[in-house]
């Protein structure tokens, strides 16, 4: 948690409705701003032009075949820290996401939140020019 | 040696060629009880084992053993010599060495009897039947000297198939018996039973003075028969002599041996033979040869210089031994001094038997056991068991008929050698021959006696050189030697004592005319010859080199034979008149001389000898001094009157010279028929070999049978192995494996069809290295891991991907095994494994595929389980709505599931939803469409929400409502219609909550579709339509 000048957004791409409801329902009660939740590729990619959010959470397999690679491409073009959410391993991600830190579903509020958290401080300390290589972040990955 | 001899007879049988059916013959005249034992030798052949057992068994009751080594000779067995042996006979036990590999023994039965005689001793018996060389005759002859008894088989009107053998054996002179093969055995069980009695005989015998008595009665009856006296004879050996006779003759007593020889005088003349022989054998007496050797030769061949002559003589040589150790001795020392005196030794024997074998020089080693292995190797050439005394030394000696008692002496010898000789005389002939030896031997020659012999009385005419081995040297002495052959003294007058000594003027005055008459006869009588009845030429006179001749061919004596051709015929019808009428007979002949003709004389005259005696003739070849011959006086002889005087004298010759042709054409018929003869048992000879060709054919047949049999049996595994072939190959066309097999050196052997796929390997690739070919893949390790699977023999797998179409392999290399467990070599199997990697790989997908949406489900789960049960919504029965939509789930999963979570029809859906509510007041129509799991699952979730709201609150919740449900297609879009119908009242916004929020999010959020409701009076109505682009 940074600062509270402004509360953090939070993007969620999750496309099964019960799952994007009860997220967003427990980040908004953890105090976050929920953008969303998108549940395809061009909502969420709207979303992200008209306002872009502090961090994301994203779901990998959005049904129909679809995936959130794009997505995920886009945030790190606009350098937004984000997370995947998902049920595959992380073995199953494309290559090129290997250092974004992955939860498995299910998983709990409370480690969620504490994510995002890192991921927000650790781009603000990039900003500031104090790189550390994002390695608090990395610690997350142990767990699936 | 020691002896042990058999309390029964031990009978060697020797037969060769034709001897089974003699065999046959005479072993079916002994019964089994007979108290003999028999030994059968026989040639064979050494590669082929012999079925005389059998068939000598076919013909006996007695048991028949096939010979062993250690075996013992048992009483009534028959006992069989198998072949590629070598058998002797030691303390009457076989002892057998196997031959030299493929060699045949020359001489078999010689060494067998050799050995049973000198074992068995006067229990030996030694049979000689059919065969086909000489073999066996110097075997009975051991025999008959160690006492035992002789038999060969004679013609019987079909007698021996081949009798050379038993011919050879009675030339010998001593087969006691010579019989058709069936009554040998006859005449050998009276022996048997017999035999013990004339033992008995001779030891009462040598101490009884009447034996002594009888004795001299047999010598009387010999000197009566042959003119020999042998009653000085030792009585003991005589005795011995005797008593082997009267064995054969089956006579017990002395009596009535006198008695059978009264009726069979021939019996006078065996006794006579068996008297006679002796043991010799090369170098007997070491020490007696060694002081030969030093003391005298050196002497003789000093004296004799490079170009003198050294004269020896052997009298009663026997076999010839003696006379060759001699020889043997001489040359030695000549090589020794590389001079070359010629020698000459005389070795003479009356037994012309004896003769024979000492002149084929052939004997069995047993007589070679005093002779060094130099002198061996040197002297003598080994042929198969025999010894053959070499040519240079058989040159040397010289072997003659002669009686040392009867017979004019040698004369100017260097050395007489006459060793266990006299021990068969008596004192008294000992004391004749002695004076003979004297005479024999050159002014101080040498004598060499057997150890038990001595000079005796006669110490003035000899000097001892050395007494221990009785050498002596002769004595110059005044005193007469005998002069005339002994025969004038001893036999003829019988009794007269040796002559006393005479005066020296009268022996002076004898010398000088005995001098001059030979110097008279040699310088003018004309040439003469003496012949005796037989024609035989008994004594030579000067130069009768102009008349006679020796032919080509062996020398022999026949007078005709050595005669000038020229002059044969007038010889001969000379000779013819001087026989028939007992007168002098005259002949005028004619010879070539120098291109004219020289006259001839020949007188021919008979000489009376002994009173009865066949006469002999004195020949001379007188020179005829009238005119030098014309050559008409060929025809002309003589100046007869007239004509017809002429004429009729010429055919008066004509006729004789006629009858003398039809002589010579008689002779010449004599020696075809013998030639013929001759021809005859070559042809026997060859009938044997064709039969024993025949028994060989018949082998040989019975081998094809087998090799016959072995061939079907053969032909059928090879069928069998052709089968399994065949079903090998099928295996590995149907399994499609490629599998190569390697040899131990790791080269291909072996491989299947599917091989060449993954090698692109050829037939012609057998016998290459697997690793020569193109590569297989990137399997570099390949020739590694071969070395390591033969070498160690573990299974070593590997997967591999082809380089050229990316198929995927499993390598295994398994060790070859044989039968017997080793390995040798490696098969190489490669298995197609892309199938399976690509199922594998295919079910990798599929596991995470499950997690996923396991995962997934669970959360979903979490949070419709939070939001309905969250106090929130607010829902009096959360429990049951929760539990209503877990079901719901659980509905659509079971039903995707079932169609492999591919489309499912919206129809089953719908229906199946809606029968969960059991109501059949809903009423579902529509299109067939199929629809995703992803749009499934929602719209499951959407119609649930639907009819747990119609239950509740709709059309479903009183006794009167009903829904329709009705969906199609439009431009990719589905439309779901919902109405309810006859429910309650309804209020809007009355369905609300968390399932109108539920219901809203699937789909407008997860099917981005839109979602219509309408709340009228009859009921609500639901819209629904979703995009399935």
């Amino acid at each position: 948690m940074t600062d509270d000048a402004a509360p953090t957004r939070v993007l969620v791409v999750e496309d099964e409705y019960v799952i994007a409801l009860d997220l967003s329902q427990q980040l908004e009660d953890a105090g976050l701003v929920v953008c969303g939740p998108a549940s395809n590729t061009p909502k969420a990619l709207s979303l992200i032009d008209d306002s872009p959010p502090d961090v994301a959470l994203l779901d990998v397999n959005l049904g129909g075949g679809k995936t959130s690679y794009d997505i995920a491409r886009k945030l790190i073009e606009l350098d937004i820290p984000f997370a995947f959410l998902s049920g595959y391993s992380i073995n199953q991600l494309m290559p090129e996401f290997e250092n974004v830190p992955l939860l498995a579903k299910p998983c709990s509020a409370p480690i969620i939140v504490k994510v995002i958290g890192t991921l927000v401080a650790g781009r603000s300390q990039t900003r500031c020019g104090q790189a550390t290589s994002g390695q608090g972040t990395e610690k997350f990955f142990a767990f699936k | 040696m020691t002896r042990s001899t058999s309390s029964f007879l031990i009978v060697g049988l020797g037969a060769s060629a034709g001897g089974i059916s003699a065999l046959d013959e005479f072993f079916r005249a002994i019964p089994a009880n007979c108290g003999m034992a028999f030994v059968v030798v026989t040639h064979l052949n050494p590669s082929r084992e012999s079925h005389l057992p059998e068939v000598v068994s076919r013909y006996t009751a007695l048991p028949v053993r096939i010979a062993e080594d250690n075996m013992k000779i048992e009483v009534d067995g028959v006992y069989i010599m198998p072949p590629a042996r070598r058998m002797t006979i030691q303390n009457g036990t076989l002892r057998l060495v196997a031959t030299e590999d493929g060699k045949r023994d020359h001489k078999p039965i010689d060494l067998f009897l050799a050995s049973l005689a000198e074992d068995q001793g006067s229990s030996a018996v030694g049979v000689i039947m059919s065969g086909g060389d000489g073999d066996g005759a110097l075997g009975v002859k051991v025999i008959n000297e160690r006492g035992g008894l002789t038999f060969a088989q004679t013609s019987d009107g079909q007698g021996p198939l081949n009798p050379q053998m038993p011919e050879s054996a009675l030339a010998t002179g001593i087969i006691d018996f010579a019989l058709p093969a069936s009554q040998i055995g006859t005449r050998l069980l009276r022996i048997a039973r017999d035999r013990d009695t004339p033992e008995q005989a001779l030891l009462r015998a040598e101490q009884d003075d009447q034996a002594r008595k009888d004795m001299h009665r047999v010598a009387a009856l010999i000197r009566e028969r042959t003119g020999h006296d042998l009653s000085g004879y030792k009585p003991k050996t005589f005795l011995r002599r005797l008593l082997r006779r009267m064995t054969v003759t089956h006579c017990a007593t002395i009596d009535a041996y006198v008695a059978h020889v009264s009726a069979e005088p021939e019996e006078i003349d065996a006794l006579f033979r068996d008297l006679l022989i002796s043991v010799t054998d090369f170098f007997r007496d070491s020490d007696a040869f060694h002081s030969l050797e030093s003391l005298v030769i050196p002497k003789l061949i000093e004296t004799a210089g490079p170009d003198g002559t050294i004269r020896v003589w052997v009298p009663g040589c026997s076999t010839g031994e003696e006379a060759y150790s001699i020889a043997m001795l001489i040359h030695e020392q000549l090589d020794q001094q590389r001079i070359s005196p010629r020698i000459q030794i005389f070795a003479t024997d009356i037994n012309e038997g004896s003769l024979g074998i000492a002149r084929s020089a052939r004997y069995p080693e047993a007589l070679l056991s005093a002779v060094s292995p130099e002198r061996r190797q040197k002297f003598f050439k080994r042929d198969g068991e025999a010894f053959v005394v070499a040519k240079a030394i058989r040159e040397m000696c010289v072997f003659s008929p002669h009686s040392l008692i009867s017979d004019p002496p040698f004369s100017r010898m260097d050395l007489v050698s006459c060793r266990n000789l006299l021990i068969y005389l008596g004192a008294d002939l000992q004391r004749r021959v002695l004076p003979t030896f004297h005479y024999a031997l050159r002014p101080g020659g040498y004598l060499l006696l057997g150890l038990s012999e001595n000079i005796g009385q006669h110490s003035d005419k000899f000097v001892a050189l050395n007494k221990t081995h009785r050498l002596f040297q002769r004595r110059e002495t005044g005193t007469a030697h005998p002069g005339v052959p002994l025969r004038q003294l001893s036999i003829r007058h019988g009794n007269v004592p040796s002559n006393a000594p005479s005066g020296i003027a009268e022996v002076s005055l004898r010398s000088l005319r005995q001098a001059i008459e030979a110097q008279v006869l040699d310088r003018y009588a004309p040439a003469h010859v003496v012949i005796n009845a037989e024609e035989e030429v008994i004594y030579f006179s000067a130069r009768t080199g102009p008349f006679l001749e020796q032919p080509r061919g062996a020398p022999h004596r026949q007078l005709l034979g050595l005669t000038r051709p020229e002059l044969r015929v007038d010889v001969r019808i000379a000779l013819r008149a001087a026989v028939m009428t007992r007168k002098r007979a005259r002949r005028h002949a004619l010879i070539p001389e120098e291109g004219t003709h020289r006259r001839v004389i020949i007188d021919v005259e008979p000489i009376e000898m002994d009173e009865g005696g066949a006469p002999n003739y004195l020949i001379v070849f007188g020179s005829d001094l009238a005119d030098p011959p014309t050559p008409d006086d060929a025809i002309v002889r003589e100046n007869d009157g007239t004509l017809v005087e002429r004429l009729e004298r010429t055919i008066q010759e004509m006729a004789e010279k006629l009858q003398s042709t039809v002589e010579e054409y008689e002779t010449a018929a004599e020696e075809l028929k013998s030639a013929n003869e001759e021809m005859l048992s070559v042809n026997e000879e060859l009938q044997s070999t064709n039969e024993a060709l025949e028994s060989s054919k018949e082998e040989m047949q019975s081998l094809n049978e087998e090799l016959n049999t072995i061939n079907a049996e053969l032909t059928v595994k090879l069928d069998e192995v052709d089968r399994a072939n065949a079903d090998l190959r099928n295996i590995y066309e149907s399994t499609q494996i490629a599998s190569v097999f390697l040899d131990a050196d790791l080269v291909i052997r072996q491989f299947t069809p599917a091989a060449h796929r993954v090698f692109s390997i050829r037939p012609g690739d057998i016998g290459r290295p697997l690793t020569e070919l193109a590569s297989v893949g990137n399997y570099p390790d390949l020739e590694k891991h071969i070395a390591a699977v033969h070498e160690g023999g573990e299974t070593i797998e590997q997967q591999i991907e082809h380089a050229a179409d990316g198929t995927k392999y499993l390598v295994r290399l398994i060790p070859y095994r044989r039968d017997d467990k080793q390995i040798d070599g490696v098969v190489v199997t490669f298995f197609d494994i892309t199938q399976l990697v690509r199922a594998q790989a295919q079910q990798e997908v599929l596991i995470a595929e499950l997690n996923h949406r396991v995962k997934n489900m669970l959360t979903v789960v979490i949070g419709i389980a939070r939001q309905t049960l969250s106090g929130q919504s607010g829902e009096p029965d959360a429990a049951d709505r929760l539990l209503g939509r877990l079901r719901a789930m659980a509905r659509v999963y079971s039903l995707l599931s079932a169609e492999h979570w591919k489309e499912i029809s919206v129809n089953e859906l719908i229906g199946q939803e809606m029968a969960a509510f059991g109501s059949n007041r809903i009423r579902v129509s529509g299109d067939a469409v199929r629809m995703s799991p992803d749009k499934a699952l929602p719209m499951s979730m959407v119609l649930h929400e639907l009819a747990t709201n119609a239950a509740k609150y709709g059309a479903l919740s009183n006794e009167t409502g009903h829904v329709d449900v009705s969906w199609h297609m439009t431009d990719n879009r589905l439309t779901l219609l919902w109405e309810e119908i006859g429910g309650p009242r309804v209020n809007e916004g009355e369905p609300s909550g968390f399932g109108l929020v539920l219901l809203a999010g699937q789909v407008e959020h997860q099917l981005n579709g839109t979602l219509q409701m309408s709340f009228e009076p009859r009921g609500v109505t639901v819209r629904v339509e979703v995009p399935f682009t």
